[in-house]
């Protein structure tokens, strides 16, 4: 190689070096940067649905811990069933708390994507059938059971088609502006963030 | 002659026994004599070979209103031997406890039960999810579900309202498109029009639900919610029936600007009963009194 070709060469590496993001970070070889979120939302998602996943791994585990339902149960036998299924999540997550799976990013997120679902056109109307059945003030807790006799309110296929998609065990669903996970087999709350919906 | 034979007090306990047990069994023995004195005017054709169901909603109370209607339901089926009932939702109201199974369900239609009617259930906004598992409901575990008629070329889909997300409309979409049955028949708790004055039409729900029905050449569609009985006036060629007054109902709660009611009617309970024969659907829509108070016959759409 001669020298004109080798400068010519190093002047190409330094320019696609200065063009490259990374190469406008200050050289700090002690400090790594944290990685920029280029798709934030998809991250977030991505987390939630692995505290999720989490979730229904323990529910499963513990659930096969339990006797078997009869083939053909009683409406007595599946009660049974399902106060013993969550009497044991309770006693594993005794320490879960509010905002354990609904965490700070994912809550923005989730707010987010049902505020963008509720933008459209049809936003009013959407907003009109999930009030509806506003059962009001209801006291919830994390690992209580869902509130006996309490409607489900209706969850809008768009507002659904906005958020991540859950595992068949868990189901979202609004009471007034709240959004609750719930843990369908067990009608236990997962976890619930105030103010999903917002004005 | 046995009471005189006996000494007092233990012909006493004997005789009155007996008579509180013939009475008993003359009060269970009621409603059959009641059957046999004054049929009921169907207008069904009843064809050996055809398929006969009925459609219930919002019934599960566990009032003399629901028990009632139980009755009359009871009545026809003595008439009109159908072997099936949809229910669209609302099946237990204020809790699913066993209880609830019991007073809600199993009481008021035990005649039924008794005479092997398969319930095919769909859920309400009321409805603990827990009752899929419940077998008398023949959900099989599901939410939402399908499955053929024993008779003739028919096919329901109980569909899960409060809950379209996209694994259910995909779903749906899948097994209507798969289905070579000439009649699909959907059912569902939220109705897509409706001039029921407390809830009235989904809007959202019949934006992504109508044009799969339109699609798949759907005839009828049944749904309760609002506590009235209605037949709409076919949209896009469809028959809706709101039929969510089969225990609760909200008297006169009909708004009747929406101009697509063919028949509403806010006065009493009623519940549906249907006949298909090849391309036709007879309906008798029947009223806690016993009276026919809707019927006529749906032609079935055909497909392009």
């Amino acid at each position: 190689m001669t020298i004109r070709a080798l400068i010519a060469a190093l002047a190409m590496s330094a320019v696609v070096a200065v063009s490259h993001p990374a190469a406008q970070q200050p050289a700090s070889p002690a400090a790594p940067a944290q990685p920029t979120k280029v798709n934030a939302d998809a991250l977030s998602s991505l987390v939630f649905v692995k505290r999720v996943d989490e979730y229904v791994a323990l529910h499963r585990k513990l659930e096969a811990t339990l006797p078997a339902r009869p083939e053909h149960p009683t409406a007595a036998q599946l009660d049974r069933h399902a106060e013993a299924l969550a009497r044991l999540i309770g006693e594993a997550r005794s320490h879960a708390k509010q905002g354990d799976v609904l965490q700070q990013d994912t809550r923005a997120y989730l707010r987010r994507q049902i505020g963008r679902a509720l933008a459209g056109p049809d936003g009013p109307e959407m907003r009109r059938s999930i009030m509806e059945e506003s059962p009001g003030k209801v006291q919830l807790h994390v690992n209580g059971r869902y509130p006996e006799g309490v409607p489900f309110t209706t969850m809008p296929p768009s507002v659904l088609a906005a958020l991540p998609r859950l595992p068949e065990d868990v189901e979202y669903r609004f009471m007034g502006e709240r959004l609750i996970l719930l843990d369908v087999h067990a009608q236990l709350v997962v976890d619930y963030m105030d103010a999903a919906i917002q004005q | 002659m046995l009471c005189r034979r006996l000494p007092y007090r233990i012909g006493l306990v004997v005789c009155l026994s007996a008579a509180w047990l013939l009475a008993d069994s003359a009060a269970t023995a009621r409603p059959a004599i009641q059957r046999a004195a004054a049929p009921l005017p169907l207008t069904l054709p009843n064809k050996p070979d055809s398929l006969k169901f009925g459609v219930m909603g919002d019934f599960g109370t566990g009032k003399r209103e629901q028990y009632e209607l139980g009755q009359q339901m009871a009545r026809v089926h003595s008439q009109f031997p159908f072997t099936m009932m949809l229910t669209v939702g609302d099946n237990l109201y204020g809790g699913s406890r066993p209880q609830d199974f019991l007073d809600k369900f199993e009481k008021p239609y035990k005649a039924l039960l008794d005479a092997g009617v398969k319930f095919h259930a769909s859920l309400g906004n009321h409805d603990s999810r827990q009752q899929s598992v419940y077998e008398p409901f023949n959900m099989d575990g599901k939410t939402y579900y399908t499955f053929k008629a024993p008779k003739e070329s028919v096919r329901f889909f109980a569909m899960e309202s409060s809950y379209l997300d996209p694994t259910q409309l995909n779903w749906i979409q899948h097994e209507m498109e798969s289905s070579r049955d000439d009649w699909k028949i959907p059912y569902f708790h939220h109705p897509l029009y409706s001039s029921g004055g407390r809830h009235g039409s989904d809007l959202p729900k019949r934006k992504v639900l109508e044009p799969l029905f339109i699609k798949y050449a759907v005839s009828v569609v049944f749904a309760g919610h609002d506590h009235v009985y209605e037949r709409v006036k076919p949209q896009n060629g469809i028959v809706h029936f709101v039929v969510g007054s089969s225990g609760q109902l909200r008297k006169g709660n009909l708004d009747k600007s929406t101009g697509f009611s063919d028949y509403a009617n806010a006065t009493e309970q009623a519940f549906l009963a249907i006949e298909i024969s090849g391309d036709e659907m007879y309906f008798n829509a029947v009223s806690r009194s016993g009276k026919v108070i809707d019927s006529g016959v749906i032609a079935r759409r055909k497909g392009e």
